[in-house]
């Protein structure tokens, strides 16, 4: 299978390398930075919410709030538990904050996509060729998966090696929560591979950026396949985050802090840091995998290497901005609404949807006609009617059961 | 080397660049901090009380089952995603079995949901 | 960038559905029994019994179609032909019928009626593969050439299935009255029984792995599904570990002939091996060891036999039944179309070791049977001895052995299933009396139990006119036509020494003081149970008297490797 790779790789070596450390720099800043802002941006968007004025010192709106809490937090001393498993509970920051990082290599940040011309989002630095994009590995958004699963590790070693009971409670709960939603997440992934075809995130975006219904409607994944696999993932992802309304990993109330209550000092502004930097990496992904990525509707603006910058940017702060909107509107959930909502409405609706789709594209390809996609169509609603009318008929039974030997118990 | 490791080698620098600023943070903080520790506060947090018992305490067996469930799920993705790349070259027939797969895997959730394995409480 | 991805064609299987029949029907049995118990968890009693005497003549309809599909010469006849026929309609009307009756006198609860008429109809898809597509043309591919159907796959798709059938009635009084109601177990030997199908027509040794696979992991829960006893909950962890252990040696084994001959299809194999001479031939020679190992655990045969006195000691009764039968036949089938068939021009290489397993299972096998105090741990080393005398079969490496151990595992399925059966109903609640002593003066409390049981031991024991004698006398014959003489002799001794058991047995069942014994209290026999215990003892004796019917098939089912057309 011949990939559509970075045409950066085949050049000189050593300028190669320097635009590839140039990159990565790059990346690195503009992680920390966005974390940085966006801890200001949640505080004060929620205080505003709230009408309350929020962080309003440290610099002008109070921007500097979050570097003055990081610079504190260097100068507090660090406590390693008694109780601590110590080589554990030191390399959980790693596992926990390097995922984070590494996603991010995948996510294209920006290039030309402009559909007229059919350009492919290369770009030229310095006169060399490459995508706008730390890493174009040819199983990318498998490896945003890989490391979703590696950032469980973080948690789940933080809270055994603190050798304390809340954090212990709280790794187990978030490590069950996050695998119940990982299971979700890669079928909604799977739906969009369905579509592109390559798991090259690079190709994604070029996919998108072809012409659209009318050229008027973007040909974003979002539209292309059905709305589902995007709030799906949306659901999952915000789950898999632990942010509101599925905090209960660190639900103050009942756990302290969670896994990170025995972490202090500079080791807890590292899973702090994590936290914001997955939130930033999770709203990029759901950017690239639905939104299009750098690719916008690009018809009426001015053509540059920049435009595909600045529609990324501008679906990632949508994105940030609905993470802060969920923290200030919703409620919590309950554990068992949780597991539920993962296992019982997410999963199948998925899973479902992931076949019809499955079913769409193929006939698609094979040149279908309208009859014959409606008949497939409906085969499917019929299918899932009759599929979901057992569901139904089986939780009613399993009701009807339970109420049943309630009253034999009297 | 390849174009196809190449982009492995840069996620991976890009990796050892990010356990390099971990490792500069906590090497910082060592310098700045102070460090005068004591029994009290070593001690395991337990919202201000003496810790009892043993840290390492039981968890329910629902998160072990539920771990269990997510191997199942998790494997799946290993034959989904390849297939779903390629889906075109298996045609019908690979719709097929992906359809009876999937089905035998729905039916092993249907069967846990009815075990009563996914009820929490 | 995206037309660059190229398409590169996969090519999809030539399928033969009807080949696949018995396979198909066991697998979705087993996936609709699950889905249905999913739904509907319990039905209330009064429907249960409405619903179960339905099953009967569905179980009739079923044969009938599974046949018709698959061949002409069914009794119940061709779907394609009868259709139309007055007669016809009657006779299926009247069959009908009779098998609701029949299912109302069993008094058999839902899943196991469900299971025995799958079993029923895997059946009866054989009978009609056999005598319709085998007899007239030969010896076919299911799906592509990795599943073939021949005679050897045929016969050991039947003997599973009826092993399915017999032990479901088996489990269904069992299972009431230890008070493990549920469909799981029946689930899973459906399952289970699905993967020693796989193994009996796996041409390939990836195919042959994962039918392995899902035949063990499934026994593996089954042995541990009594939940309230530990005995079972060890046996089951005991199983599962030291069958993983022995699937690892296996998949070793099959990477090492793969390295050795550049595939793992048996027939690229043995035309491999046909066609090229190995000069340096290391390498396979490792793979046929670690072979020998992996299915030498699964079959039992010493030294790998250490895990099966525990097991079948801990496991439920049926469920020991079942290992005994189903597993171990579908086990040997592959000993036999890896070693015989695909190795065959290796033999003089394997020979040697086959031959020093079959002695050392044959003498372990009997000699330790005889110090046991424990029922089932007794004819777990019986089982092993007799795993022994098939060994001899597998040893001669000629259509004789071949055709003997086919004989040999048809015998001996029926014959362990009705010892195993007795032992169900006689050990009581809890399985807690297994102990010989408990078998003391069975004849003075159950007169039919004890004439029974000591038909199956006399048939062990290898008495003539039963069906034990005849498969001894084959496989000692096909020793003795490969020249293999000490090891005739060898298992001859054997045999006389497991009579010496087995006689005992039967003594202190006859002649014991009859002591009460607790566990047993006496009530009827379950009419299903004794139906199984019943088809067994007719099938050991009726065959053992007439030998012919079975020796005839065991001599046309010898396994054929056919190259995909």
């Amino acid at each position: 299978m011949i990939l559509a790779a970075d045409p950066l790789y085949g050049g000189d070596l050593l300028g190669d390398i320097l635009i590839t450390l140039l990159k990565a720099g790059v990346a690195f800043t503009f992680l920390l930075v966005a974390v940085m802002l966006m801890i200001w941006f949640e505080r004060k968007l929620i205080s505003d919410m709230q009408n309350r004025i929020g962080p309003n010192i440290a610099g002008p709106w109070g921007i500097f709030q979050t570097l003055a809490d990081g610079i504190k937090l260097f100068f507090k001393e660090d406590l390693v538990p008694e109780n601590a498993d110590r080589f554990v509970f030191k390399l959980a920051p790693y596992l926990a904050l390097v995922p984070a990082f590494l996603v991010f290599a995948i996510v294209p940040l920006g290039g030309d996509f402009n559909r007229k011309d059919g350009s492919d989002g290369v770009v030229s630095i310095f006169g060399h060729d490459t995508f706008l994009q730390v890493a174009d590995p040819p199983m990318g958004i498998l490896f945003f998966l890989a490391m979703s699963s590696i950032a469980i590790y973080g948690i789940m070693l933080a809270g055994w090696g603190s050798g304390s009971k809340y954090p212990l409670l709280g790794a187990v709960r978030a490590s069950a929560q996050m695998i119940s939603y990982e299971a979700a997440l890669g079928l909604a992934i799977a739906a969009v591979v369905l579509q592109t075809g390559s798991l090259s995130t690079h190709d994604m975006v070029i996919d998108q950026a072809a012409g659209g219904y009318g050229g008027i409607i973007p040909n974003w994944n979002i539209v292309v396949t059905g709305f589902v696999p995007f709030f799906v993932f949306f659901i999952a992802g915000t789950a898999e985050l632990n942010r509101p309304p599925f905090d209960l990993v660190e639900a103050e109330q009942e756990l302290v802090g969670g896994f990170h209550t025995e972490y202090s000092s500079i080791r807890f502004a590292l899973f702090f840091l994590a936290e914001f930097m997955n939130t930033i990496t999770m709203s990029a992904i759901m950017v690239l995998l639905f939104l299009g990525g750098p690719a916008g509707p690009a018809l009426f603006f001015p053509e540059g290497w920049w435009i595909g910058t600045f529609w990324f940017f501008l679906k990632l702060m949508a994105f940030l901005f609905t993470f802060v909107w969920f923290r200030a509107t919703l409620p919590r959930f309950r554990y068992d609404q949780l597991m539920d909502l993962g296992w019982k409405v997410l999963i199948p609706i998925s899973l479902a949807w992931f076949l019809l789709l499955a079913g769409l594209r193929l006939g698609d390809d094979r040149d279908w006609t309208y009859n014959e996609t409606l008949a497939f169509m409906v085969g499917c609603i019929i299918t899932f009617a009759l599929l979901g009318g057992l569901l139904i008929g089986a939780i009613n039974t399993a009701r009807a059961e339970r109420v049943r030997e309630e009253a034999d118990r009297g | 080397m390849s174009d196809f490791l190449r982009s492995y080698l840069t996620v991976a620098i890009f990796g050892l660049v990010g356990f390099a600023l971990v490792g500069a943070f906590l090497g910082l903080g060592r310098l700045l901090r102070p460090d005068k520790p004591n029994l009290a506060k070593t001690e395991a947090y337990e919202s201000g009380v003496d810790p009892t018992g043993d840290m390492w305490s039981q968890s329910n067996i629902r998160y072990y089952i539920f771990a269990l469930l997510f191997v199942m799920f998790d494997v799946e993705a290993v034959f989904i995603f390849p297939w779903a790349a390629r889906l075109e070259a298996y045609e019908i027939f690979g719709l097929i079995e992906m359809a009876i797969f999937i089905f035998i895997l729905l039916l092993g959730l249907l069967y846990a949901w009815r075990k009563g394995v996914l009820k929490w409480v | 960038m995206l037309a660059q991805i190229e398409t590169l064609p996969v090519n999809t299987p030539d399928v033969d559905w009807a080949g696949l029949l018995p396979l198909a029907i066991l697998g979705v049995g087993a996936v609709v029994l699950v889905m249905f118990r999913s739904v509907v968890k319990r039905l209330p009693a009064d429907i249960e019994t409405q619903v179960v005497t339905l099953v009967g003549p569905i179980t009739v309809l079923g044969m009938w179609v599974a046949g018709g599909y698959a061949g002409e010469n069914v009794p119940l006849a061709s779907v394609r032909d009868d259709v139309g026929e007055p007669a016809f309609y009657i006779g299926l009307l009247v069959v009908m019928g009779v098998a609701a009756l029949l299912v109302r006198t069993m008094q058999i609860g839902l899943d196991a009626a469900v299971t025995a008429g799958v079993g029923l109809s895997a059946i009866s898809a054989v009978w009609a593969l056999w005598d319709d597509r085998f007899t007239s043309t030969g010896p076919f591919n299911a799906i592509g050439d990795q599943f073939g159907v021949d005679g050897f796959s045929l016969v050991i798709t039947g003997v599973i299935a009826s092993a399915v059938v017999l032990v479901a009635f088996l489990l269904d009084d069992y299972l009431r009255r230890e008070e493990l109601d549920g469909p799981e177990m029946y689930v899973l030997m459906l399952l289970s029984a699905a993967g020693g199908v796989v193994m009996a027509g796996a041409n390939d040794l990836i195919v042959l792995f994962l039918g392995l696979e899902t035949l063990s992991i499934a026994v593996y829960v089954m042995a541990a599904m009594h939940v309230r006893r530990s005995e079972s909950q060890e046996a089951g962890l005991k199983y599962f570990v030291l069958g993983a252990f022995s699937s690892a040696f296996l998949l070793y084994g099959i990477a090492m002939v793969y390295g050795a001959t550049g595939s793992t299809n048996l027939i690229d194999i043995r035309i491999f091996l046909d066609s090229v001479v190995l000069v340096d031939d290391g390498l396979l020679m490792a793979g046929f060891a670690l072979l020998l190992v992996g299915l030498g655990f699964k079959v039992a045969a010493a030294p790998f036999h250490s895990w099966t006195p525990d097991v079948y000691q801990g496991a439920p009764t049926p469920v020991v039944a079942f290992m005994a039968s189903a597993v171990k036949a579908a086990g040997f089938a592959a000993l036999v179309r890896v070693f015989v068939v695909t190795f065959g021009g290796y033999s003089s290489d394997w020979q040697p070791a086959v031959y020093a397993l079959a002695l050392l299972t044959l003498v372990v096998g009997s000699v330790l049977a005889v110090v046991q105090r424990d029922a089932k741990r007794m004819l777990a080393y019986s089982s092993i001895s007799h795993a022994g005398f098939i060994l001899v079969g597998v040893q001669a490496s000629s259509p004789e052995g071949t055709a003997s151990v086919v004989f040999y595992a048809v015998a001996y399925t029926f014959l362990v299933i009705g010892s195993f059966g007795v032992l169900t109903v006689v050990s009581g609640r809890g399985d807690r009396a297994t102990s010989l002593d408990d078998l003391d003066g069975l004849a003075a409390r159950r007169p039919a139990l004890a004439l029974a049981f000591t038909i199956f031991l006399l048939a062990q024991a290898g008495v003539p006119l039963t069906t034990g004698f005849v498969a001894k006398f084959e496989v000692i014959g096909a020793a003795v036509e490969a020249r293999s003489y000490w090891l005739a002799i060898a298992a001859m001794v054997t045999a006389v020494v497991s009579a010496f058991l087995y006689l005992r047995i039967v003594l202190s069942m006859y002649m014991g003081t009859a002591a009460e014994n607790p566990a047993d209290d006496g009530s009827r026999i379950h009419p299903a149970a004794a139906l199984a215990i019943g088809v067994a003892l007719v099938i050991t004796l009726g065959f053992g008297i007439v030998p012919g019917p079975i020796d005839e098939l065991a001599r046309d089912a010898v396994p054929h490797l056919v190259a995909a057309g």
